[in-house]
């Protein structure tokens, strides 16, 4: 049976509990044939529990899925797959010991006979699918060698790969930089041509206006309404989100610094592959951004600096005298906190509380009788004040840390290091996944730091984030320099360029 | 589904010991009275306070598969000392040599990147192939009886492998749950990378774990020893099995990160009662062998399903 206005598929009355959490609640949801339907709201207001649930990875405690006027269960993620439903999660679902190419396929590899797989058809089959979206992955190449927009992409390729008749995409755009969201934009737009169904999750809500038809805003587990794109603004969205009416999120500038008093100076720095012969400063109470894309090297320089990977050569000095980082653990002596872009990988501390994931760089100072027992009134009280300050939503804070909402633990991931007091922040990504109040919370962090004399390190795929909250940007592409800007040149029609190799500038 | 294994992360094993008393105390009027009880508990000390280690291993993401060769180390090197040194000498000396040992594999397992299943397994090997080597493949008997005063006397009519279990029990459980060590150990276990960038010393604080580890199993070997005045160089042959039972039947998870030392201790009570049960009812050594690899593969299973049930990165990782 075709229903009328050509709906797709049809949430009702959709219910979902978790231990002391209503994550969902009565919420009713439908997506048309060819439409893309933006699904938004604050960190923890049920999006990716939403979505979950018509991929398959959790079961409904109330309510149903009507796909084409028939009643459906998804009980499984190859049910889903089955019913031609493909979901991008916003932590990523590949398995890190295969290839980009069995990922891909997984589940679908092209055989030789009944149990062979045909290693040349699911390599020339990946090799294309990747080439459609101008991605330069070598198919063969394993999951754990590939960066976090790397893996991103893959995830794209995958589900692109299952002719679905619905894509649900968790904030694909988040760990993306902006030609690779230029190219997404666009196989959306021919996606939807084709009359394809795409939710279209994301924080950044001009994207929504860019690619939706219609927007749905959720708050705390309930629909709070569903409108055409074309009759409605992002101010009202952003009311509606937070439920009540808000002005304007933006911070404001940071103070311009006067002395410039150097704090770490990188010289001729090398990385195999990466960084070829990079110099710059940082002064105290800078802000200074990295901007670049895919390939940039931007994530290796700065992971190279705080010690967790191994440069080729070169030297970086801190506060006047030469340093040799090798691990993060003499990074954060020196007085050097790192926020990481990999969440998942090398954020999480997955098995252990919402409080204990906060304070586990600081847990030492934490401590009565030499550093050894752990003061807990001191570590709740640390907690208690960042929690406040982020607005962390949590049921508990012996609450495990993966059952938050993923922009909740990546607050948590952040709190972690600005609680640890550094004089120097390096920060990659740092509002990825985050929703606008606490985006603007974070940026107002930021600049309170700054003007405190903390100097800190951005990279950001964001332009408007650079561009508002920089005092200086360094854009690098294919990791040598490309151009430097500061507050007086800086705009991002220029910087799209330098991050794509057709302009060099520099100021000093 | 996911109801049921959260009350049984919590009081699982308590209801096992409860069953099992309730069994035991129906076949055997013995069992009612209070001698049997610090016998079967004195029996599961052994286990208990190797498994202690063992819980701090696995919540650090690894496991040590050579404690009963350790043991067998400790009892040689008792017995050979003892007639020169005296006993307390003679276990000053066997304790370190252990730690010593645990020492060279937490070194192989974070310097060199060895699989730790592999690295003390190996280390199982050369232990008691030098232990044989050391003694030519025999026991020793010690005649130095005040030795016995260590493991086989009592102490306000409690058996000393009790206290000592009790003693061991509260150390572990304060340091895992109320110092940065400890959660240290279970960071690294959570997620190594995360704890790495952290600037938590990985490398280090496995190592403290792998001594750990081969300390408990030292202690247990002078208990036994001094039990039974011999030095043993093939102490406890597949003990091994029984301690990796009791810490994942206490319900600390093999995928790490999480350690429960309480569960740990009454586990090991519990498999000491299969052990008494099994007694009782005649049953031939081999079942009981028998019963311990079927309680492991169970806590296995329990295992497997709550971090398939309650842990939401692994649902996602499902493969589709
Ligand atoms: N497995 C779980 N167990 C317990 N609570 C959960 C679980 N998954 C999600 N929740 C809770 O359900 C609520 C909704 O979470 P959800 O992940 O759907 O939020 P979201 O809208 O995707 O947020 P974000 O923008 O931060 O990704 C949150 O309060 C979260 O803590
Ligand atoms: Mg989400």
């Amino acid at each position: 049976m075709m229903n009328n206005n050509n709906i797709f598929i049809e949430l009702k009355n959709i219910r979902k509990i978790f231990p002391g959490v209503v994550a969902l609640e009565n919420v009713d949801f439908d997506v048309r044939y060819g439409e893309v339907h933006a699904l938004v709201g604050e960190n923890g207001a049920g999006k990716s529990t939403l979505i979950k649930i018509l991929g398959g990875a959790y079961q409904l405690d109330g309510g149903e899925i009507i796909i084409e006027g028939k009643p459906v269960t998804i009980g499984s993620t190859s049910m889903a797959q089955h019913l031609k439903i493909a979901v991008i999660y916003q932590e990523f679902n590949l398995v890190p010991d295969l290839s980009v190419a069995e990922n891909i396929f997984i589940g679908r590899e092209p055989k030789i006979g009944k149990s062979f797989i045909n290693w040349r058809k699911i390599n020339n089959d990946a090799a294309e699918i990747l080439k459609k979206l101008e991605i330069d992955i070598n198919p063969r190449k394993f999951i754990s060698d590939l960066s976090v927009a790397e893996k991103q992409m893959v995830e794209i390729a995958k589900s692109l790969s299952m002719d679905a008749r619905l894509i649900v995409m968790d904030e694909p755009t988040a760990t993306l930089t902006e030609k690779e969201v230029v190219k997404l934009f666009s196989i959306i737009k021919e996606l939807k041509a084709k009359g394809v169904s795409i939710i279209y999750i994301s924080h950044r809500l001009d994207e929504a206006f860019e690619l939706a038809d219609r927007i749905t805003v959720l708050r705390d587990g309930r629909k709070i309404e569903t409108k055409k794109i074309s009759e409605t603004n992002q101010n009202e969205i952003v009311s509606l989100m937070v439920g009540k009416i808000v002005k304007d999120y933006f911070v404001g500038k940071k103070e311009e610094i006067n002395e410039k008093e150097i704090v770490m100076e990188v010289k001729n720095y090398n990385i195999a592959d990466s960084i070829y012969d990079l110099n710059f400063k940082l002064y105290k109470g800078e802000i200074l951004g990295f901007a670049g894309v895919l390939g940039s090297g931007i994530h290796h320089l700065l992971r190279s600096i705080y010690g967790v990977s191994q440069k080729t050569s070169g030297e970086v000095y801190f506060e006047g005298k030469k340093v040799e980082i090798n691990s993060p653990s003499e990074a954060i002596n020196l007085g050097i906190g790192f926020v990481t872009e990999d969440r998942k990988g090398e954020g999480l501390l997955n098995d252990m509380s919402v409080i204990q994931n906060l304070s586990i760089i600081i847990i030492k100072t934490l401590t009565f009788f030499k550093g050894m027992f752990i003061r807990q009134k001191d570590e709740f009280a640390v907690f208690d004040n960042m929690a406040k300050e982020l607005n962390i939503k949590y049921a508990n804070i012996n609450q495990r840390i993966i059952y938050l909402s993923g922009g909740n633990q990546q607050k948590v991931i952040i709190g972690r290091t600005l609680v640890s007091e550094c004089k120097v922040l390096i920060l990659l990504e740092p509002t990825r996944g985050i929703d606008v109040g606490a985006k603007a919370e974070i940026h107002k962090i930021m600049i309170e730091l700054a003007n405190k004399g903390i100097s800190i390190i951005m990279a950001s795929s964001e332009l408007p984030e650079l561009v508002n909250l920089t005092d200086r940007c360094i854009v690098l592409y294919k990791g040598k320099f490309a151009a430097e800007f500061n507050r007086e040149n800086m705009n991002e029609e220029e910087l799209v360029a330098a991050e794509i190799g057709k302009l060099s500038y520099a100021v000093n | 589904m996911v109801k049921f294994l959260k009350l049984y992360e919590k009081i699982g094993i308590f209801i096992l010991i409860v069953l099992a008393s309730i069994f035991l105390a129906i076949v055997s009027p013995n069992f009612r009275n209070l001698d049997t009880i610090l016998g079967i508990i004195m029996q599961g000390s052994y286990g208990a306070i190797i498994a202690f280690g063992m819980t701090y291993a696995i919540t650090s993401g690894g496991l040590d598969l050579s404690v009963e060769a350790v043991m067998g180390l400790t009892s040689v090197i008792i017995a050979m000392l003892i007639p020169t040194m005296g006993f307390v000498g003679a276990i000053l000396i066997a304790i370190t040599a252990s730690c010593f040992v645990g020492l060279i594999n937490g070194l192989l397992i974070t310097k060199m990147d060895v699989n730790p299943f592999i690295t003390t397994l190996a280390m199982q090997a050369i232990l008691r192939g030098a232990s044989l080597l050391i003694t030519g493949g025999r026991q020793i008997v010690i005649s130095q009886k005040e030795f016995m005063s260590i493991g086989a006397t009592e102490l306000f009519h409690i058996p000393t492998p009790i206290v000592y279990m009790v003693v061991l029990f509260i150390i572990f459980y304060i340091i895992l749950n109320m110092t940065t060590f400890g959660r240290h150990v279970a960071a690294t276990g959570s997620n190594e990378q995360a704890a790495k960038m952290s600037g938590l010393n990985v490398s280090l604080i496995k190592i403290i774990v792998y001594i750990l580890v081969a300390f408990s199993a030292s202690i247990v070997g002078v208990i036994r020893t001094s039990q039974t005045l011999i030095g043993i160089p093939t102490m406890a042959p597949g003990f091994t099995l029984n301690v990796l039972t009791i810490a994942i039947l206490g319900g600390t998870s093999l995928a790490g990160g999480k350690g429960n030392l309480i569960g740990t201790l009454f586990a090991g009570i519990f498999i000491s009662m299969i052990y008494y049960g099994l007694n009782l009812l005649y049953v031939q050594i081999f079942y009981q062998m028998l019963a311990v690899g079927i309680t492991l593969l169970f806590a296995l299973f329990i295992d497997g399903l709550r971090n398939r049930y309650l842990n939401v990165a692994r649902i996602k990782g499902i493969r589709v």
